[in-house]
């Protein structure tokens, strides 16, 4: 690949502009379902489009008592692991531009960057609300990112291939989504938490520790976060269409199933009230893993019982 | 920032920033002494009835993601100093909007012996909203106005340009609008 292709992918197709502008309007799609199932109007359609301009054009403060390289660091980190991810996923419904054997493990762990980027945040400034918001952000991290990736090796081992194009080759033949129904709820409620989503905003509850870990940001270190979480978002819905919708091979497939998964996760977020982060916790821990390890022992009974697919 | 770019460039990035800035202003509300009669309304005025994220208005916990300070009551000697912390705490540009009569002037506090007057004893304040308490259209009108108010000119912009603050006359700024009643 050379050079001029290799900017244009990273600047504009799949990561870049393309990513960005398709999670600022994803965004706004979510805000305007949640706000009509609440009987409002809602937002208007360019609405995070200028939260952002304004965050980027507002005053930068870096506050006393922190490490201001760490300060100023951190929101570029989180907006370029999300960034860097969709490197290796089909966003748009056209094939991921980079794949390895064992991407998937790669890209979980490349989404991980924006909750750990939070949570250095939160534990490098001063404030005690930021304080306890980087807490409940890590500890929170350590609650469903098992389950979520166990969510996703189903459709992995269904498929024999760590490798998300694979993966997404496999599932357009097979509608994951009907043999392994478990694995898909868990994933969407994985995606609720890793987006800090109601009932997972614990690490943000505004009523209790102010914005949590963004106390202290404002300004550009704030929109950047914002970015990172709406392409998180993208990405996010793109994973789980992709693995258990029946793939995304086309754009309009992308569309339309991952217009789908965000209106579910959108009525979620109406639906459900904030959880402790004790309750989160248990939660993830005693139910989540646990039914999509059930969810993996059926899988493995059924195909032995066929004469064995899985591990042959 | 410190880039100055040539004038019709400079020109495009300050009407983006000021269209930006008047689509999205962000709130944060405080009580310096208020009796709670103007924060039920503005917390009416939050409410899906009015729904003001249509505009754009959300509430926010922390002061530095606010645009919007939105303050109640007379300040007393106590709250003072914290209004104005959290006042100075908030990035620039930054908007204040002093809602009800005893925000304007003291209201029935104004003898207290505890209460130093108006928010603007303590803070610059751009719009008043006159009222006791004021209805959630009138707290809606006065931010409307004050979205008004911020054009590229008058945005005091830290890249040296002149602050201009010629104070407008924005008492007695709720007047009733028919096209919207």
């Amino acid at each position: 690949m050379n050079t001029i292709l290799s900017l244009g992918a990273i600047l504009l197709f799949p990561s870049g502009l393309f990513l960005l502008f398709n999670g600022i309007v994803y965004e706004w799609i979510d805000k305007k379902i949640l706000a009509r199932q609440q009987n409002r109007m809602g937002p208007r359609w360019f609405q995070p489009l200028a939260d952002v301009t304004k965050l980027m054009v507002k005053e930068e403060i870096v506050p006393a008592g922190v490490n201001a390289t760490l300060f100023n660091l951190l929101p570029i980190f989180a907006l370029a692991g999300p960034l860097t991810a969709a490197l290796y996923m089909p966003v748009g419904g056209i094939r991921p531009l980079l794949s390895f054997k064992g991407d998937l493990i790669v890209t979980v762990y490349l989404l991980s960057v924006l909750t750990i980027a939070t949570g250095l945040a939160g534990a490098n400034t001063a404030s005690r609300f930021s304080l306890l918001g980087a807490t409940r952000t890590l500890t929170q991290l350590f609650s469903y990112e098992a389950p979520f990736m166990l969510a996703l090796l189903g459709p992995a081992i269904a498929a024999g291939s760590w490798q998300i194009a694979e993966i997404n080759d496999y599932a357009g033949n097979h509608l994951l989504l009907l043999r392994e129904p478990i694995g898909f709820v868990i994933a969407i409620i994985g995606l609720a938490g890793k987006l800090e989503l109601p009932p997972f905003d614990a690490p943000e509850a505004e009523t209790e520790i102010v914005a949590g870990a963004m106390t202290e940001y404002g300004g550009r270190g704030l929109a950047l976060f914002h970015l990172g979480r709406s392409a998180e978002l993208v990405l996010g819905l793109t994973l789980i269409a992709s693995f258990y919708l029946g793939g995304v091979a086309s754009p309009l497939a992308y569309l339309l199933k991952t217009l789908a998964l965000l209106l579910g996760l959108a009525g979620f977020q109406a639906l459900m009230t904030r959880l402790r982060i004790d309750q989160t916790v248990g939660l993830w821990w005693r139910y989540g893993s646990l039914i999509v390890l059930v969810q993996w022992l059926a899988l493995f009974v059924l195909d032995m019982s066929r004469g064995g697919g899985i591990f042959s | 920032m410190s880039v100055q770019l040539d004038k019709p460039w400079q020109r495009i990035l300050d009407e983006v920033a000021t269209w930006a800035r008047k689509n999205s202003p962000w709130a944060i509300h405080y009580n310096s002494g208020s009796c709670n009669g103007c924060d039920i309304e503005i917390l009416a005025a939050l409410t899906p009835r009015y729904d003001v994220e249509r505009l754009g208005v959300t509430l926010h916990g922390s002061p530095r993601h606010a645009d919007v300070l939105i303050c109640t009551g007379p300040v007393t000697r106590q709250s003072a100093d914290r209004l104005r912390r959290i006042y100075e705490q908030m990035p620039e540009p930054k908007f204040v909007v002093a809602v009800g009569s005893c925000a304007l002037t003291g209201g029935v506090f104004h003898d207290g012996y505890n209460c130093l007057g108006g928010i603007e004893k303590v803070i610059p304040v751009d719009v008043f909203v006159p009222g006791c308490p004021p209805r959630p259209e009138a707290i809606i009108d006065g931010v409307v106005k004050l979205l008004q108010k911020v054009d590229p000119d008058r945005t005091p912009a830290r890249a040296g340009s002149e602050i201009v603050s010629e104070k407008e006359d924005t008492h007695g700024s709720y007047d009733r609008n028919p096209a919207t009643d």
